[in-house]
């Protein structure tokens, strides 16, 4: 049997008019997988996509081979640390992971044993009697982790768990989510921040505007991040005469004249080389009324993910 | 995953949600609802013993002379049996055809249990009207029309709609749905788990209401008439009483279960099913079905009390055509009810998180 994968095929998911996901497939091996995206970019959307709590408006998608359609499975196998920071009311962190592991068919002693080791490992034993209500922020975002991880499933799905944390359990909870991944199960974890999680993750999935980017291994990511083509819009009276110049050259892949033939879309692997061509069919004497990226700009992506987000 | 399975997740699922049900904040208003007929009749029952302490201090008479009483006696032989009235009061009326003025006379009378009141014309006994102080036929008639025309049409109605309404929309509005839905249960068990506990919830409380109310009822009332009454009828109209609140929840919780589930806004639902089940009346038979009312309506044992003279389509307002049997109207409300979250169960199998962001 092949390793048991998380399959996307083809997803979209449209909230309304808003665009959440579009057109995602992916295939995400177990290991520390990675959603690094700008916020609005669709990591919470694939997160409860995958885990059934949203529906795909077209594709299909199975979660080491359970389709959503299926929660009583899914969830057997799969422990989600959502976003949302609101708990059942009245319920204390005790409450919130025991009842969780009741649903889950434990006896209410075997759960509150479960409940007990879970919060013990993310530090909140202290709080545990404490309604989850008056928990701070990073308190809410353990207790939630303890959940997730409570009932030891094989796919851990956790929407920017390392928000909130202190370095010192960051560290700790990295070291976990390692140990998790290494006994082949897996960690999906999102940031909006790449260099927060890059060192740690098997994978990464760059994530802008509801659409993937680029995904693999951290060092193959970067690369393809930088031989991703750009698309210029060229706003030119002779628009057939400058494609004619162009078209020759190494550095473009793709020219095509507008339909209103008052310009033309140019994707070029290499920006500079563009600029130089630009320069030479201006010193010919051909005008050329302006220069617009067509496209999120994917190298401003990277820079503003490296950036950690600022 | 077998049936053993999701019954004990049903069960799980309904006994998480019930503390949350009977503590809520959101439920205050419902027991109030609930308790607002007993607090009626318990405050009808004090009254009721006030007066009875007060008159037998006051001075009673024996039984055999209020049965003595007869017209045509004069105030003085009533006087001379009776003792010291409770109440005498004396005045004089004259009228425009007639020279001479009458001498009117009210004269109340106690023996502990019936009280007399007397009418004297001239100081000539013109009439006698004994009843026992409360009266259990009145009140079971009043008991009957309370019943039906608040507690069922408002208090359960309202009630329901607070529990019920609130299972799904509630959560959302809370940003608490996930917490549900990413448990290992099929949606449909999501469902019944809540749908029981807000019906475990709701019965508790409405039962407790008309059992109050019945109490009061038979506390307020002659004794050797209640203890008649608890011999024949009285078993037989308390059960029926408590299986049409029970029903009413049964059914009215199902309507409002899946109303939650289909809208935001919650007037949208109470206008539609409050319109539709004030109309049944005039709805033709096949569509009178579809309506909780119209099975509630005939479980109860009482009919209530409409007026004389009452239009005619206001009376097919009050009281509407029901099925002839009980046992037709429980099975019939039960199907509807079945029916009602069977549709419940495909909406539930597609919902989502939308946790509005405003
Ligand atoms: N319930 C919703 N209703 C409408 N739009 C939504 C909803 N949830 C998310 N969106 C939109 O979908 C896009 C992706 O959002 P999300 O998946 O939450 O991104 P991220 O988690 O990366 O911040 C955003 O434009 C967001 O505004
Ligand atoms: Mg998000």
């Amino acid at each position: 049997m092949t390793a048991p994968e998380i399959i996307f095929d083809d997803v979209s998911k449209f909230y309304g008019d808003v665009l959440g996901v579009n057109r995602v497939t992916l295939h995400i091996p177990p290991g520390i997988t990675s959603l690094v995206g700008p916020n609005g970019s669709g990591k919470t959307t694939l997160m409860n996509l995958m885990v059934g709590i949203i529906r795909a408006d077209r594709g299909a998608l199975t979660v080491r081979g359970i389709s959503p359609d299926h929660p009583e499975q899914l969830m057997r196998i799969v422990g989600y640390a959502t976003q949302y920071d609101a708990a059942p009311r009245g319920m204390t962190g005790l409450e919130f992971v025991s009842m969780a592991l009741m649903l889950h068919g434990f006896t209410q002693a075997e759960a509150t044993r479960r409940a007990w080791a879970a919060l013990d490992r993310v530090s909140l034993t202290d709080a545990a009697k404490r309604k989850v209500g008056a928990y701070s922020k990073g308190m809410r975002q353990r207790a939630r982790l303890a959940q997730a991880l409570a009932h030891d499933p094989d796919v851990l799905v956790l929407d920017e768990p390392l928000n909130g944390l202190d370095p010192l359990v960051r560290a700790e909870t990295i070291a976990a989510f390692r140990e998790y991944a290494d006994q082949g199960r897996h960690v999906i974890l999102s940031s909006h921040v790449l260099q927060e999680v890059d060192v740690f993750s098997d994978q990464v999935i760059l994530i802008a505007n509801g659409a993937i980017m680029a995904e693999g291994q951290i060092r193959s990511v970067r690369e393809e991040m930088h031989e991703h083509p750009s698309q210029f819009i060229l706003h030119c009276r002779d628009a057939a005469r400058v494609a004619s110049m162009l078209i020759g050259d190494a550095h473009v892949s793709e020219v095509k004249i507008l339909d209103d033939g008052a310009g033309l879309l140019v994707m070029t692997r290499r920006r500079d080389d563009l600029a130089a061509a630009l320069s030479r069919i201006a010193i010919a004497g051909i005008e050329i009324d302006g220069v617009i990226p067509a496209d999120e700009n994917v190298d401003a992506l990277y820079e503003y993910l490296i950036g950690g987000g600022r | 995953m077998n049936i053993s399975t999701e019954l004990r997740q049903i069960g799980v699922i309904a006994r998480l949600e019930l503390r949350r049900a009977f503590l809520s904040k959101r439920s205050f208003w419902v027991y109030l609802l609930a308790l607002f007929p007993a607090v009626i009749f318990f405050g009808h029952a004090i009254e009721v013993k006030v007066r009875q302490d007060r008159w037998s201090r006051e001075g009673t008479v024996q039984p055999a002379v209020l049965d003595r009483l007869n017209r045509g006696m004069t105030y003085n032989e009533v006087i001379k049996a009776a003792g010291t009235p409770i109440r005498d009061f004396e005045w004089e009326r004259r009228r425009r055809d007639e020279d001479d003025t009458v001498r009117m006379r009210h004269v109340l009378l106690f023996d502990g249990r019936r009280r007399s009141d007397l009418t004297f014309r001239n100081d000539l006994l013109e009439s006698v009207h004994t009843r026992p102080l409360a009266s259990l036929d009145e009140d079971r008639q009043v008991f009957a029309g309370v019943f039906q025309f608040f507690f069922l049409r408002v208090a359960v109605f309202f009630g329901c709609l607070g529990i019920f309404l609130n299972l799904f929309r509630g959560e959302m509005l809370d940003k608490t749905l996930h917490f549900w839905l990413l448990a290992p249960a099929r949606r449909e068990v999501l469902l019944l788990g809540k749908y029981l506990s807000g019906l475990v919830a709701s019965s508790l409380i409405f039962v407790l209401g008309t059992v109050l109310c019945f109490a009061a009822l038979l506390w307020a009332n002659d004794p050797v008439e209640v203890q008649q009454y608890m011999n024949t009828a009285a078993g037989h109209e308390l059960f029926r009483y408590l299986l049409a609140t029970v029903l009413g929840c049964v059914g009215y919780g199902s309507v409002f279960l899946a109303a939650g589930l289909l809208v935001r806004n919650p007037i949208v639902p109470i206008v539609i099913v409050l319109f539709w089940e004030s109309i049944i009346g005039f709805l033709p038979q096949m569509l009178q079905k579809l309506s909780v009312l119209y099975y509630l309506q005939s479980v109860c044992p009482v009919s209530a009390p409409v007026e004389e003279g009452t239009p005619a389509l206001v009376r097919l307002l009050l009281s509407p055509a029901a099925p002839s049997s009980v046992w037709v109207a429980v099975l019939g409300l039960l199907g509807l009810t079945a029916l009602v979250l069977y549709a419940a169960s495909r909406v539930v199998r597609k919902i989502e998180i939308d946790y509005a962001t405003d």
